[in-house]
Parts: C-alpha cells; sequence; structure tokens
C-alpha cells in the first residue's frame, strides 16, 4: 500500500524528531509515503473553534489533493481534523456543498485518513516483528495516546476510546514492556501551552506521576503536543510543585525505529529535552554512535 | 385523553435554539448527569463545570454562559461527548460558543486564545501553513507577554526546533479567497 504522507505543521518545527523518525522507520520497512504536495495546514484548534467552514475546508483542500490516494499522517491533532472534516463531509450533503463552494471543486469525504500508530500496529505488525535488530529488551513503557486520536470514537474509528492498545501491541513486538496504566488518554492540555501554560503543568503532572507510579522507564507518545508538553514542561513542574521526573519522553517512532536497527541519529534522540542517553545504554539499546 | 406532546424549540430558550440551529447538536437532552465534569481535564479550575454550563444554556443564560472563563479554558478533548449517554457534542458547542462571545464582546477578561486563534489562521491564510516561531512572536507581541517561558526559547533553539523560517505554500491569493468564501458561509 502506498500513501501520501501529511506531516502537518509541527513536524516542521518542534516535532521535527516526529518526522525524521517517521520516516526512517518507514525507510527501514519499505513503507512508501511520499510527502503530500503543495499540503497546507489542517487548521487545527484554531480553525475549529473559530469557524466551522473553514475548519473542514482545510482539510478537505488537502485530501483532495491526495486524489484518492490513502492518506497517512503521523500528528493527532492533523489526524483528528482530517477525520472530523471526512465524517462532516460524507455524512451531510449540505456541509459538503459549502465545503465545495469554499475550496472550488467537490470533495466526497471518501478519501481514506490514517494514523501512522494503525499503519504500523495494524497492517504492518508481522513484516516489522520479521525486521527487529535490537529488541527493546526490558524497557518498561507507558504508551500515552492522548485525546485525539480515540477521540471521538464515531469519528475516528481508532482502536478503543477509553483503552486503546495499538501502540503497547507495536512496542510489545518490539521487544518492550508496555504497561496497564489509567492515564493513556488523559489531556495534556494541548495549545494551551501558549495561552495558558498553568493548565499544562497541571494536566502534564498528573500524567507523568500516574506513569511514575506505574514503574515505567519512559512514555511513548504519538503527537506532537502530547510529547513536547510531557517533556518540556518537566522543569516547570519541578518548579510549580517540587517534584522532578527525569522521565524521557519518546515518540513511539523513536523507539520503534531502534529496535529496527537505526542509529540514535536517524531517529533524532539528540532532540528530546529529557535526555534519554543513560536510560538506553543501561538497557543496551545504544552503541558507542550516540553523539550530542 | 390526548396526551400532552412538548417539542423541543417550544421549550427551548433562545441560545439553545441558537445553537442547535448552528452545530446541530442538542442543549435540552441534557439531563445532568455530569459524567461529562467528571472526566472534565479543566472542570476543576474553571468558573463552572461542563454539566452547568449545559444547564445554563438550558435555562438561557446568555450572559453567564457567554462571559464565562470554561468556554475558553475547554481543551477540545472530546472527552465529554465520547462519555455522554445523551450525545451532546460539548466540544462543538463550546466551539460555537466561543463565536458568539467573541461577536458580541463577551469573551472572559485575561483570556488569550482568541488572539492565538486570530494569529494562527492569519498565519495559514498567508503562508498556508503555522511557523511556530512567527506565531510566538506575533501573539506575544500582542498580548504582551514578552517573558511567559522565555526560558524555554534557547533549549528549543539548539534542538533545532524552532527554525527561523518556515514553510510557505504558493497560492496566497487563491488561500484569500477561500477564507472570504468560508466567512461568508460557502453560499454559490
Amino acid at each position: 500500500m502506498k500513501y501520501a504522507f501529511y506531516p502537518g505543521c509541527s513536524l516542521d518545527a518542534t516535532a521535527k524528531d516526529f518526522q525524521v523518525s517517521t520516516l526512517a522507520v518507514a525507510g527501514k520497512i519499505g513503507l512508501e509515503m511520499p510527502e503530500l504536495e503543495n499540503w497546507i495546514c489542517c487548521g487545527s484548534t484554531s480553525a475549529h473553534s473559530s469557524d466551522p467552514l473553514l475548519a473542514d475546508a482545510l482539510p478537505a483542500q488537502n485530501l483532495r489533493a491526495a486524489k484518492g490516494q490513502p492518506v497517512a499522517v503521523a500528528c493527532a491533532a492533523c489526524y483528528s481534523r482530517l477525520k472530523m472534516a471526512n465524517h462532516h463531509i460524507a455524512g451531510d450533503a449540505a456541509v459538503r456543498a459549502e465545503v465545495a463552494q469554499v475550496v472550488g471543486g467537490d470533495y466526497d469525504g471518501l478519501t481514506p485518513v490514517r494514523h501512522m500508530l494503525e499503519i504500523l500496529g495494524e497492517d504492518l505488525r508481522q513484516d516489522i516483528a520479521a525486521k527487529i535488530r535490537r529488541p527493546l529488551t526490558g524497557l518498561k513503557v507507558a504508551c500515552y495516546y492522548g485525546c485525539l486520536l480515540s477521540r471521538p470514537p464515531e469519528v475516528t474509528k481508532f482502536d478503543d476510546a477509553e483503552n486503546p492498545t495499538l501502540m503497547d501491541k507495536l512496542l510489545e513486538t518490539a521487544g518492550a514492556t508496555p504497561v496497564d496504566w489509567p492515564h493513556k488518554t488523559e489531556c495534556c492540555g494541548a495549545s494551551f501551552s501558549i495561552t495558558d501554560s498553568s493548565i499544562v503543568v497541571d494536566l502534564s503532572d498528573q500524567i507523568l506521576s500516574m506513569a511514575q507510579a506505574a514503574g515505567v522507564d519512559c512514555i511513548a507518545t504519538a503527537c506532537p503536543l502530547c510529547q513536547l508538553n510531557l517533556d518540556m514542561r518537566q522543569k516547570d513542574i519541578e518548579t510549580k510543585y517540587a517534584r522532578r521526573y527525569d522521565m524521557p519522553v519518546f515518540y513511539f517512532t523513536q523507539l520503534l525505529g531502534l529496535a529496527l536497527g537505526c542509529s540514535a541519529s536517524e531517529v533524532s534522540l539528540d532532540s528530546l529535552i529529557v535526555d534519554p542517553r543513560e536510560l538506553l545504554q543501561s538497557k543496551g539499546l545504544l552503541g558507542n554512535e550516540v553523539k550530542r | 385523553m390526548t396526551p400532552v406532546i412538548l417539542e423541543i424549540d417550544t421549550i427551548c430558550g433562545s441560545l439553545a435554539g441558537e445553537l442547535a440551529a448552528a452545530t446541530g447538536i442538542s442543549p435540552m437532552s441534557c439531563y445532568q448527569c455530569a459524567k461529562c465534569s467528571s472526566g472534565c481535564p479543566v472542570a476543576g479550575r474553571g468558573d463552572l463545570r461542563t454539566h452547568e454550563l449545559v444547564r445554563l444554556v438550558q435555562m438561557d443564560q446568555r450572559q453567564a454562559v457567554l462571559s464565562s472563563r470554561f468556554i475558553w479554558e475547554c481543551t477540545s478533548c472530546q472527552t465529554c461527548v465520547t462519555r455522554c449517554p445523551q450525545n451532546v457534542d460539548v466540544g462543538a458547542m463550546n466551539d460555537a460558543l466561543r463565536a458568539i462571545s467573541l461577536r458580541e464582546g463577551l469573551v472572559a477578561a485575561g483570556t488569550a486564545v482568541p488572539v492565538f486563534n486570530e494569529a494562527f489562521l492569519n498565519s495559514v491564510r498567508k503562508r498556508g501553513r503555522v511557523h511556530e516561531l512567527g506565531l510566538m512572536a506575533t501573539y506575544k507581541l500582542r498580548t504582551k507577554r514578552f517573558f511567559e517561558d522565555f526560558d524555554k526559547a534557547p533549549t528549543m533553539f539548539k534542538k533545532g526546533k524552532l527554525p527561523l523560517f518556515g514553510g510557505r505554500v504558493r497560492g496566497k491569493s487563491e488561500r484569500e479567497k477561500m477564507f472570504k468564501r468560508a466567512g461568508e458561509g460557502g453560499k454559490p
């Protein structure tokens, strides 16, 4: 299966490590997904909280450009907006007509949109199992899915809304030990990181504290905002609540890439704020190739 | 005896009716089980909790609803609608309430979200994509919150997470038209 890859704005900047590691994993398993040409922003929360029609039109413009080819998405927020637009457009002829007026052409809302977790964890898990070169043995991981992959379930149809296990199964295939923990789909506060960071500091603290209580070595994420908030806000949590976690927060593609034999730089480990080198070395998961 | 049938539009107030017309959601279906508030990540910090907001909508308390902080603190996490036994989409309702609150000049004091949203969508309109550093700079200039998270910038630069120049996509004039047509409601 060939996909058109829709990276989204964050993957060009704050989540460039997500982009680098996603493409590294795709390269290792021979997954073809050239970038969708001239893609534009999905509109994110700012569009849907300002103008519902624009919030459907921006994703529709991108999905039309894919010309029927399935679209692969890494960012959970982009995934949510593309799926939501499909849901509205395919389910309501009036919305479809309005969107057609806005983007200048009809779009039926039927272009498949799939998250990297679905592609790697559902379709390609067997292929991946055969290609594991460096199993993540002994690495206890809290798989954190955040809000937008699995909610609302009628729209995203992603795994299970309350207890998703796709990432757990995928990282288990990579040799890691995912744990059962209750904060898999709690909210990190997302873009409030800019407009009211106290929301993010408090919510991220609750998630990190639960992960720590579950006895994990690290957290794996599948969303640029989740990763950045849980990683970058640990320092603020320490300042505000005098709680120190030192908990590495990876993109799941970084861990998967390591297991598939990628080097530290091929999955952009240097981009993480909480340094994961000591942990990975202690588990024998890093060679001497790591440079800072 | 003929049963009395209460049609929803005869018992709901203007705000609930307005929201139903704009979004297709039915705030009047809520029976106050408060499951939404139990799962809401910000219910504990706002001036209202989720089910209280819906009740105020039912009671047509426009001023209290439209000037509440809660509608701006909602993180759009979709937990409420996922769990609601009556399918009241409070996330979509909050989106619509934010737009009305902004239009009627009732935005709660100290809320920076509308400024952020405007700067964000401007970036999309002009460049096709959001340049995160540029967005942050515009937002800080407009809100004068220069020193918030100032300590984060050097790390983010060092990690290569805030490139100075962002991507741009051709077709700016076509995008301007697209935004304009969306603002006009996609009428033919």
